[in-house]
């Protein structure tokens, strides 16, 4: 309904921290996946927001695509690891489990915030809808 | 003796509410003081209500068989709901009130 229009740009905005949230937690479980020497390193998944411009009527955020991280990785000398290159080595991903856990927080307290706006919104809009009541 | 009672012209024949100095028009009382807008206005948002209710219901379905990818995408959906029926409710309320304080109207 065109009159509830908070609800759906906080709704866009939910979604793109839901899908931020997914990236962060597929980070997270790859954080130790190994590949060969030869091979691509798993890649670090990032979400690119993108405003809905407000004049089009629709306003809010959405994703506009995701960007992959360095496929170099790190090297790290196991010898004993079964995927080890002849010297020894195999190859980890560029991931730092600290910046993940801070942009963790980040998705995090945006979805509360625009659940927070959600909660106001419907707040108000019950507050305006008593007047007829009287 | 008896007085003849002449017909009553209608709301939209007098003055009217556009007609009220100062207050230009708004589409909405033009139409109303045209004809039978205020039932296609009720019927219009008795229309959107049935969207939004259809949305709230689609997506409960998918909630109960797992489909549901967004849990605030059906909360969202049921608050608006719940919303948009206060509101409609509130509207009609009016309206019959508005029309049963004519009909109280001594003639």
């Amino acid at each position: 309904m065109a009159i509830f229009d908070t609800f759906g740009i906080s709704g866009s905005g939910l979604m793109t921290h839901r899908k931020w949230l997914d990236a962060v937690s597929d980070n997270i479980a790859n954080v130790n996946t190994v590949r060969r020497t030869d091979e691509d390193a798993f890649q670090q998944r990032m979400v690119i927001a993108e405003a809905v411009e407000y004049g089009t009527g629709q306003g809010g955020v959405r994703v506009a695509r995701a960007e992959f991280g360095d496929p170099e990785g790190r090297l790290v000398y196991q010898p004993d690891h079964a995927l080890a290159d002849d010297e020894g080595y195999v190859k980890y991903p560029d991931i730092d489990l600290g910046d993940q856990m801070t942009q963790m927080i980040m998705a995090q307290r945006g979805y509360q915030a625009n659940l927070s706006v959600v909660e106001r919104a419907t707040a108000a809009y019950q507050a305006a809808l008593q007047l007829g009541k009287g | 003796m008896t007085f003849p009672i002449s017909g009553i012209p209608g709301i939209g024949a007098s003055s009217g509410i556009g007609g009220m100095a100062g207050i230009a028009p708004t589409p909405a009382v033009a139409d109303a003081v045209n004809g039978d807008a205020f039932s296609s206005v009720l019927a219009s948002s008795f229309d959107q209500l049935q969207a939004t209710q259809a949305k709230t219901d689609g997506l409960a379905a998918k909630a109960a068989t797992g489909e549901l990818k967004d849990v605030h995408d059906y909360m969202i959906a049921r608050n608006e709901s719940s919303l948009a029926v206060e509101m409609v409710v509130g509207i009609k309320n009016k309206a019959v009130e508005a029309f049963n304080e004519i009909m109280r109207m001594p003639v």
